[in-house]
């Protein structure tokens, strides 16, 4: 069933002439995982707040073209420091601020924010301070307090960029578990080496329009290596001089090497 | 007297009265009676964030650095106030304004964003009018962090706020500019993160964790109030 529609959607900027979005259509599933890829300025953080309904609701600006959204969304943005409500004396609380605003009762409010510190492995953190934390912790706090408030449609704008590395790969299976449990997940990254394992669709956006629609086989595919949007192997095996279709993956490099 | 620990809403009478007071009571009398209450306030325990900046702090120093504050704050009020008028207004109308700065610097150190957000939702007031309230009292420590992170950065960079004025005016040039952008910047972030996090008007917020309000600040409040309209009175009629 479908959680998100675009179909034709443009959307401007205030004060802008030219739109950031440029007649974009695209269904996002429930259970599925759609990435956006593509350059800095491609739309990919647009597209997400379009989908949130924050633009133009909230930033101002003009849309054209239809948004019909099925589920209640919720967006992770990229910087944690300016998602912290800054009313929480402790990480439990903070996680706590969305699901009481949206007045549930107080054992549901602890059962989803208990639920979340687990995912997200913050229980040890459940007491600390927010100010105190490190920008990896913080994301992973913000993190835990979109998914406290049960969103039927998540949408991430580069979730990793303050994660280390172990950190960004236990994001990567909770995304995919975020599916599993049927959940609509529009992720903006720019890692795309996780994409392979991570996302169902890739989806390339370039000057606010859809250039290619297609599986993560995308992100090997000569034109999105040209782009700077190939795999680590595929950009590799580019620049190596071997002939295309380029592998996406070491697993994939290692069946054509053989 | 523990800022920290009394309810939120008896901060803000105390905050409140004082002022009112200040004006309403014969000078300079009624306003040094103010001043020195408010003054006195800023060196109570729970006045101040510790050293962190992120906890309420029991010690002595810290309160030593609000009524600091204050009481710069307060300063060039009083020099101006010396330009414009002869001592005894300036005295009369400086005490007045030195405790409306000193009860604001007490109320934004004791006065806990998160614990205001809690009793005003207790008592029915909106969620989004309560969050404007307690973001609007802890933009203050939020822009003073900032502008030192600011500092520390230009510090990196070579540019010392230290020395002559030429230095300084350099240094505030450096510091005003990134101050705002960043504030200005982050307001837009902010809007979305909240919207996104439920707080938009007309929501029905849960209270998590309503700070206890015994029945001995609510009379305390009620008699700030009655103490006030009875000094308006006498003064007047």
């Amino acid at each position: 069933m479908r959680s998100l529609t675009l179909e034709g959607a443009s959307f401007w900027y205030p004060a802008t002439e030219s739109p950031a979005l440029r007649e974009v259509s695209l269904e996002v599933a429930q259970g599925e995982v759609v990435a956006l890829v593509g350059a800095l300025g491609a739309g990919a953080s647009t597209l997400l707040l379009v989908a949130a309904d924050l633009a133009p609701r909230v930033t101002g600006g003009r849309l054209t073209g239809s948004v019909a959204r099925r589920d209640r969304s919720g967006i992770v943005l990229p910087t944690p420091w300016t998602q912290a409500s800054g009313m929480a004396f402790t990480v439990w609380d903070e996680v706590a601020f969305g699901p009481a605003n949206l007045g549930w009762p107080t054992h549901e409010i602890a059962r989803q924010v208990d639920r979340a510190l687990e995912q997200l492995e913050l229980v040890p953190l459940a007491l600390r301070d927010p100010a105190s934390l490190s920008g990896g912790e913080l994301q992973r706090v913000i993190i835990a307090s979109i998914l406290a408030m049960d969103p039927g449609l998540v949408l991430f704008d580069e979730p990793a960029a303050e994660l280390d590395a172990e950190a960004a790969r236990a994001l990567w299976r909770l995304i995919r578990l975020q599916a599993k449990e049927g959940k609509a997940v529009l992720l903006a990254t720019s890692a795309l080496d996780a994409l392979p394992d991570v996302a169902d669709r890739v989806v390339w956006l370039e000057d606010g329009a859809v250039r290619a629609v297609g599986t993560p086989e995308l992100l090997a595919d000569v034109a999105a290596c040209d782009a700077g949007l190939g795999t680590s192997v595929a950009s590799v095996w580019r620049a190596s001089g071997l002939p295309g279709p380029y592998p996406l993956t070491v697993a994939h490099a290692l069946q054509r090497w053989r | 007297m523990t800022g920290g620990r009394l309810h939120p809403f008896t901060l803000l009478a105390i905050a409140g009265a004082l002022p009112a007071l200040a004006w309403i009571l014969p000078a300079p009398r009624g306003g040094a009676a103010t001043a020195a209450v408010a003054l006195v306030l800023t060196l109570t325990p729970g006045a101040s964030p510790g050293l962190t900046g992120t906890g309420v702090s029991p010690g002595w120093r810290p309160g030593l650095v609000v009524l600091r504050t204050a009481v710069l704050t307060a300063a060039p009020f009083w020099l101006f106030l010396l330009l414009l008028h002869d001592v005894p207004t300036t005295i009369a109308i400086g005490l007045r304004i030195t405790t409306m700065v000193a009860s604001f610097v007490w109320l934004v150190a004791a006065l806990q964003p998160a614990r205001l957000v809690e009793a005003m939702v207790a008592a029915g007031w909106s969620a989004s009018v309560a969050y404007l309230l307690a973001a609007t009292l802890s933009a203050v420590p939020v822009l003073k962090a900032r502008a030192r992170r600011i500092v520390d950065a230009q510090r990196c960079r070579g540019l010392s706020p230290r020395g002559g004025i030429a230095a300084r005016l350099r240094a505030l040039r450096a510091l005003a500019l990134p101050l705002v952008l960043s504030a200005l910047h982050e307001v837009d972030e902010r809007a979305l993160a909240l919207e996104t996090r439920g707080l938009v008007p007309g929501i029905r917020r849960t209270p998590l964790a309503p700070p206890p309000d015994p029945a001995v600040e609510q009379a305390a409040r009620w008699a700030l109030l009655l103490a006030c309209l009875f000094a308006l009175f006498r003064r007047f009629l």
